[in-house]
């Protein structure tokens, strides 16, 4: 098993810990000759989001997200449905991020170039050159980018790109107390996110979903377990609870 | 809606584009629809427009120099604009717009300055304090129409390009169904110049001697504008409601149950039904003013609706987001400031050029 394979699930990150200690002594050539190959994707299993937004959490203290704004969040909803004659209520929860897309619409509307897609596919934002013009929060048909009140340019999820730059997971996939959230490279075929994926697609070709797919922006953010009601724009009653202020 | 889904969490994004970029497109759209009515006097000579002309001159610079003040203000630090001649994406319609403003700008004072010229001179001859300065920008004072005309046709296309840039930016974004459609172009260029010969109405009222509208058939020209404005609006409704158009019916589904904008739908038939009968029946002064601020007013709403309506349109998420207009410089603020801006711009070009009333005072 590679380093990389081992690096792409919480679980795996811990049993890989002593192995990852031993390493940091090794030369790291190797590493830096295959960045080229990486596609970082992530893969969500929605069935193991419990939505305790640890995630939401740990993504703002990774990255200094400021009060009231998100790079990520649990959306969770009620859902009422009839069962053996009954109504019922049962709680849905969906995890959103950046989809990271193959063909993101954030990325041409950019008027100086400032948000771009590296060649491992993480799309960012090079702060030194956003003008805060937020046509990419508009293009975003996710809602996933903001302005942020601290910078006032344009912010969003980058994978922790440097955390994965540095070896690490992604600060949500390594809280994810459900383990609902695998990260790892789609061009390792023996990657855990590969395997995942693929074991998904075998038992169910329609088991692997992403947000939105009628608008060809192609996300490296797939769902395992997502209900086609929520896969685009929510049709119910509005939020009960929406952060809004912020701090400006 | 499905009432069987409620959204108990969900984060709401708050509107991006600000009342700056209302308070923008507004502007240029009021500046761009004012030098096209310049030109029935300055470039074709036609006598029955030069009042009109002359007022549409005075409407198309204190829009034009104010509308970029907004637009950098919604970049939330001016020197920013640097960027976008640092790094121009040329598949970016904003990026192609950092470059035709200044065009449009460049071209409309060098036409305005050769349109005043002989004005200058002639207040350069009655003497006074500015004699000097007034002679220095007559520059000879010569009244040259073929100079005139080429800066015409620099100004026409700098205005062509603003005019389609503006309409493209907002309409090439697919996130958005209620703005990714091609009928947008056209409305905010209908309803600009609506506005423009609405702003021409009020100057007349305020600045000129009021003859301008008895001159120039300016209030048909409003009525039929009003007609384009209906007809594209049952175009749009129509696509929407037969499902002709996926996305206009896409867009339809998504402000449709809101009562709000039911609302905002009828207020902007209404107005546009109310701005056609005014400029049919209006004869009293009054009413004429009445048209155009009525005009003023719908293409004002139409680009508030748009932006920021279209902004409480979660794209994910359920329901609506809530808007509600801050009191500081990102909100009412903004507007005020904007509009105080546009007001000493105005004032200063009324104070140091010779607009339709001075002229004929001097001459």
């Amino acid at each position: 098993m590679s380093d990389d394979t081992l690096l792409q699930s919480r679980r795996g990150f811990l049993r890989a810990l002593p192995a990852i200690t031993a390493g940091v002594a090794l030369p790291m050539g190797n590493a830096t000759a295959a960045e080229d190959k990486h596609h970082w994707a992530m893969l969500v299993d929605v069935r193991k989001c419990i939505g305790c937004q640890a995630c939401t959490v740990s993504c703002i203290m990774e990255n200094a997200v400021p009060e009231n704004s998100f790079r990520t969040i649990v959306s969770t909803y009620v859902v009422q449905q009839q069962v053996e004659g009954r109504m019922t209520a049962s709680t849905y929860v969906l995890p959103r991020l950046c989809n990271h897309c193959d063909n993101p619409p954030c990325v041409p509307v950019c008027p100086v170039n400032a948000t771009f897609k590296r060649d491992d596919g993480i799309v960012v934002v090079d702060g030194d050159r956003c003008v805060g013009c937020a046509y990419c929060v508009q293009a975003c048909p996710y809602d996933a980018r903001f302005i942020n009140h601290d910078t006032n340019k344009a912010d969003k999820c980058t994978f922790c790109a440097h955390r994965v730059d540095a070896g690490l997971l992604p600060a949500c996939v390594e809280t994810c107390v459900g383990g609902a959230r695998i990260f790892g490279d789609l061009n390792d075929p023996k990657g855990e996110l590969r395997r995942r994926l693929d074991a998904a697609k075998q038992s169910d070709p329609d088991a692997i979903k992403v947000l939105k797919p009628e608008s060809g922006t192609r996300p490296n953010v797939f769902y395992i377990g997502l209900d086609t009601r929520f896969q685009g724009r929510v049709d119910g009653q509005a939020a009960l609870w929406r952060p809004s202020e912020h701090g400006a | 809606m499905n009432p069987s889904i409620i959204e108990v969490v969900n984060v709401a994004r708050e509107v991006a584009w600000l009342p700056w970029a209302v308070q923008y497109f507004f502007l240029i759209g009021l500046s761009v629809g004012c030098f096209l009515l310049t030109t029935p006097w300055f470039v074709l000579r036609r006598p029955a427009w030069e009042r009109a002309s002359r007022m549409a001159l005075l409407g198309a610079l204190a829009c034009g120099l104010t509308a970029p003040v907004a637009l950098l203000a919604d970049l939330h630090q001016p020197g920013r604009f640097l960027n976008f001649y640092l790094h121009p994406n040329f598949g970016s319609w904003m990026s192609w717009g950092a470059f035709f403003i200044p065009l449009y700008l460049g071209g409309l004072m060098l036409y305005a300055w050769l349109a005043l010229r002989p004005d200058l001179k002639r207040l350069a001859d009655a003497g006074g304090r500015w004699t000097g300065i007034y002679r220095a920008l007559a520059y000879g004072g010569h009244d040259s129409l073929g100079a005139i005309r080429t800066a015409a046709v620099l100004a026409l296309s700098g205005a062509a390009l603003v005019a389609l840039y503006t309409g493209m930016e907002v309409m090439v974004v697919r996130a958005r169904p209620l703005w990714d459609t091609p009928f947008l172009p056209v409305q905010f260029f209908i309803t600009a110049v609506a506005g423009a010969i609405g702003l021409v109405l009020v100057l007349d009222h305020f600045v000129g001697d009021g003859r301008a509208v008895e001159d120039a058939p300016l209030l048909r020209l409003l009525a039929a504008t009003q007609v384009l404005v209906l007809a594209v609006g049952a175009a749009w409704l129509l696509l929407g409601i037969t499902g002709f158009s996926p996305r206009h019916a896409e867009a339809l589904a998504q402000v449709a149950p809101s009562t709000a904008w039911r609302i905002t739908a009828v207020w902007a038939t209404g107005s546009a039904l109310a701005t056609f009968w005014l400029g049919f029946f209006a004869r009293h002064p009054a009413w004429r003013l009445t048209a155009g601020l009525v005009a003023l007013h719908s293409a004002w709403m139409m680009r508030w609706t748009v932006f920021i309506g279209g902004q409480e349109i979660p794209k994910t998420g359920a329901g609506y987001y809530v808007y509600h207009l801050p009191l500081g410089h990102e909100g009412l603020l903004g507007i005020a400031g904007t509009a105080g801006l546009w007001l000493t711009v105005l004032i200063l070009l009324i104070s140091v050029l010779p607009w339709a009333g001075q002229r004929r005072a001097q001459a």
